[in-house]
């Protein structure tokens, strides 16, 4: 199959890479530029371990085609922390014992910056809501609401 | 106790943290070898089925693709835990089983290439008759599925105390019931994936495993390698809560291509195949009698158990016993018979989840309840009543070292404010109390024990060397916290080594919750040794007695005159100049009674020590629609003494997500042998905003034998609180609930039948 030549801004570098038609945004991800942060836990959008934020909102990106990010700016959790400095969602998740087997972990903080980005100030509510879109199997979610409640309410 | 302590029982973060925020923890689909294939498996579309040819050739000639392999390029040895249940060869010889089983698999450059394979090799089947009910399994002439199983029947654990006879006819009151729960998807957040890299003779292997020495034993004989060519390396595990314990078809498909091409080999399944084709939860069917005195206290208990195991053995013997075990190590039970039937059916291989027999416990918990409003009773005064107390003996004859479920009960009772929850069924509201004891270990012959080697390195820094597992509960940082408090260094300075099959020692590995008492215990013993050599040299050259010296703070410290003191390094040094380096090692064997098996000699020391819990549960019944809603959790858990309490509290909350909210939506469902729900969208997972608000309470039992008092840290939420909601859901409704989860559906279904018969 014809490869597509993409240009797309990867965690603030500028990428140029040839993509198959069917490859998804998280293979390119994963197998080309070998960022493995986000991960593939279903493959159909259900469980978000493979969250990144395209044009800063949280995406699934087992469900995105890599062809159609052409232009578009994409943040993993690679592209968190500056440098040696943690992003204080990644320093909060630490802290606050938010982190067991960390499959989710990835997608959840990157999702957790998608809210903070558009939303300030949340609710705690809010971050539940927000949160609710991402499956976690070790956690009961409760360490990661309180994640995100203090990187919220430090911020104000 | 925890007061002179400086590292353990301090809220900490997890040393393994820092990688998986950032994303630079790698997990098995995450690593890329050179030169590395890609496989897939071809699975069988049959639920029973003989092959009667396989035939690869066009495969094999398909551009890209490097090998094929079968059953034939294996031993025809079938793995199973005990030599009486090895009857799973991990790819299918002559005969499929279940919808899914592994029957070839393509080693491609890349994986399009191996799955257009799959689709050129032609496999002749002829079908045969299946079975998949395990009721409809035991009847004369259902199809035989392995010629060794009479009727099915798998294995049959019969184990009879006392006289149950007598009992019952003492009793003032009988009750008996019968329960049936669906079986689960363990659903951990990483699917099952393996890289296998064959070189030199040697088989080094990464997968999510629970123990890399058990995986690494059985592939050596599946292969016929001799065990120190097999290598499991160290690699983090995206979840595994029981379904990563044993050997699977996919270690030996990758194995197998890996060596027929001298090439790395990775094969990732998909989140489908994961549900299908590794092991899953049991389904259960439990009949339940109990005779109790007029006080409450039981008098006898008699349990008929049939397990849905699907098509293979897989921890059988085990898997048919640990229910009632765990019940038994909870309550006094002066006589009882349990008899557990574990089937073959044509499904998928059935596991082990969360220790294991939440629903079975669930049965009996409805059950006491049911049987304490008869007596007027509280449901928390019953199982005060009957709940079994340091020094006593289990019914078969474990003596409980430490804890008791008075503790737990009270400390979650005061915190729910149990008295004080109000239950009105006319709104639907009710609260439930769930207990339970777990056992610390388990009895694994001599892979019982664990050992660990440790060593001070030249700069004072540490290395600790074990073959303890983290599979997410916090086993690595647990370990290094233990170090450093015996060696009196931050954490910082402690490096581990660890889950490796070449380079550590044999531990039993995470899933007999075994590794804070068994593994911890074992590194905390090699960082004594150690400590007991360094403190040996520094009384020689501060001239001062070792009885009198510590560890602290990187220095050699005197405990009563504040002059003496030397750097630890400096110590460490001269003992290398001396050709005596620091070294120390260091063991753990629970006090087990070995003679005990679970099928011939079900009887005597199950475990080294064992953990309690209680958990109180809230509920809100829509008796409309069958909604449940749970606003409020408190569980307590007996740990001994939290190595880290913030890691405790963690796997409490994740219990308690993983089975209390559970029972209410999760479930496997099945069409002759077809699963019909192997995926995220269909299988439900509760999400953050299904969860309660939590309470947790931890219990310190300061057990005489765990390292700093500690026991398992969390599993008896991951049991009880199942039982505590399904308790909570009976009282706000008073109908009897027989059929679990309790989706709105099933709970209806109860509803309804009340009104018609059901309790007034």
């Amino acid at each position: 199959m014809e490869k597509i030549r993409i240009t797309v801004t990867v965690n603030g570098d500028r990428v140029e890479t040839d993509v198959a038609p069917s490859q998804t945004l998280l293979e390119m991800l994963r197998d080309t530029l070998e960022l493995t942060g986000a991960k593939e836990g279903c493959g159909l959008g259900a469980c978000g371990a493979c969250t990144v934020l395209l044009d800063g909102k949280p995406t699934r990106s087992c469900i995105v085609l890599a062809a159609e990010v052409d232009g578009a700016e994409v943040v993993t959790v690679e592209g968190l922390a500056q440098g040696e400095h943690l992003h204080p969602l990644q320093e909060s998740f630490m802290e606050k014992g938010a982190v067991q087997c960390g499959f989710c972990t990835p997608g959840m903080i990157v999702t957790a910056k998608g809210l903070l980005d558009r939303n300030k100030n949340p609710s705690k509510e809010q971050i539940i809501t927000s949160m609710s879109s991402n499956l976690c199997r070790c956690t009961g979610y409760k360490k990661i609401i309180e994640a995100v409640e203090a990187t919220a309410s430090s911020r104000e | 106790m925890t007061d002179e302590l400086s590292v353990v029982g301090k809220r900490m973060k997890r040393t393994d943290s820092l990688a998986k925020v950032t994303g630079e923890a790698l997990y098995t689909a995450d690593l890329k070898l050179p030169r590395m294939l890609h496989a897939k498996v071809l699975r069988s579309p049959h639920a029973h089925a003989r092959i009667l040819n396989i035939d690869a050739g066009k495969a094999l000639r398909l551009p890209g693709v490097k090998a094929v392999v079968t059953a034939a390029d294996g031993h025809g040895i079938n793995w199973g835990v005990f030599k009486y249940t090895q009857d799973h060869p991990m790819m299918a010889i002559d005969r499929v089983r279940y919808i899914g089983e592994d029957v070839a698999g393509v080693a491609a450059v890349d994986e399009e290439t191996a799955l257009e394979a799959l689709d050129l090799i032609e496999v002749d089947y002829e079908p045969l008759p299946a079975v998949f009910d395990p009721f409809e399994a035991m009847k004369e002439g259902a199809p035989l599925i392995h010629e060794q199983y009479a009727r099915n029947i798998n294995v049959h654990v019969h184990i009879d105390v006392g006289d149950i006879e007598e009992g019952f006819a003492k009793a003032y009151l009988v009750k008996e019931d019968t329960f049936d729960a669906a079986g689960e998807a363990y659903s951990t957040l990483e699917p099952y994936a393996v890289v296998a890299h064959y070189h030199s003779g040697y088989l080094d292997l990464w997968m999510p495993n629970a123990s890399a020495h058990v995986r690494a034993k059985a592939l050596s004989n599946l292969l016929k390698l001799p065990l120190n060519k097999v290598r499991v390396r160290h690699i983090n595990v995206g979840g595994h809560f029981g379904s990563r314990s044993e050997v699977s078809p996919g270690d030996f498909v990758t194995a197998l291509l890996s060596m027929k091409t001298g090439r790395p080999v990775k094969l990732l399944l998909t989140r489908e195949e994961n549900a299908t084709c590794t092991r899953q939860v049991h389904a259960i069917n439990a009949t339940i009698k109990t005779g109790v005195n007029r006080d409450g206290t039981i008098t006898a208990k008699q349990f008929k158990v049939i397990y849905d195991g699907g098509a293979y053995s897989s921890t059988g013997p085990i898997a048919t016993s640990i229910p009632y075990y765990v019940y038994e190590e909870a309550y006094r039970l002066p006589n009882v018979r349990y008899d557990g039937y574990r089937v073959i059916t044509n499904k998928g291989i059935r596991g082990m989840y969360g220790c294991h027999g939440r629903a079975f416990l669930a049965g009996n918990e409805m059950q006491m309840d049911t049987i304490a409003r008869e007596l007027g009773m509280d449901p928390m005064e019953i199982r005060l009543k009957n709940g079994l107390t340091a020094g006593e003996q289990t019914a078969t004859g474990s003596v409980i070292r430490s804890g008791g479920l008075e503790e737990p009960i009270r400390r979650a009772a005061e915190k729910s404010g149990w008295k004080d929850i109000k239950e009105d069924r006319s709104l639907g509201k009710g609260k439930g109390m769930g207990c339970i004891a777990i056992m610390c270990g388990f009895p694994m012959g001599f892979r019982s024990g664990s050992a660990c080697y440790v060593k001070v390195n030249d700069d004072g820094q540490v290395t600790v060397v074990t073959g303890v597992i983290d599979t997410g509960m916090g086993n690595e940082s647990m370990v290094i916290q233990i170090a450093a408090e015996v060696l009196g260094v931050p954490v910082e300075d402690v490096n581990l080594v660890n889950a490796d099959s070449e380079v550590t020692n044999l531990d039993p590995g995470a899933y007999s919750q075994a590794a804070a008492f068994v593994g911890a215990n074992a590194v905390k013993r090699a960082c004594e040794d150690a400590k007991s050599k360094i403190l040996a040299f520094a009384a020689d050259k501060l001239k001062h007695p070792a009885e009198d010296l510590d560890l602290k703070d990187r220095m050699v410290v005197s405990k009563t005159d504040p002059a003496k003191s030397v750097p630890m390094r400096f110590i460490v040094r001269e003992a290398f100049f001396k050709g005596t380096p620091i070294t120390g090692t260091g063991a753990f064997m629970p006090d087990i009674d070995f003679q005990r098996e679970w099928v011939k000699n079900p009887y005597g020391q199950m475990a080294g020590t064992f953990s309690y819990g209680c958990s109180v549960a809230e509920v809100c019944v829509d008796r409309e629609t069958g909604q449940i809603a749970v606003p409020r959790f408190t569980a307590a858990h007996d740990c001994g003494t939290p190595i880290n309490p913030m890691a405790v509290e963690g796997q409490i909350e994740g219990s308690i997500h993983q089975a209390g909210m559970a029972v209410l939506m999760e479930e496997t469902r099945w069409s002759d042998g077809h699963l019909l729900n192997p995926d995220l969208l269909e299988y439900k997972v509760p999400l953050a905003c299904d969860m309660p608000h939590i309470e947790t309470v931890i219990v310190c039992s300061n057990d005489p034998e765990g390292p700093f008092g500690a026991k398992e840290g969390g599993l008896t939420a991951r049991m009880n609180s199942y039982s505590a909601v399904t308790c909570a859901v009976q009282s706000a409704l008073g109908v009897p609930l027989t059929h679990l989860p309790l989706t709105p559906d099933r709970l209806l279904k109860a509803i309804g039948a009340g009104k018609t018969g059901g309790e007034k």
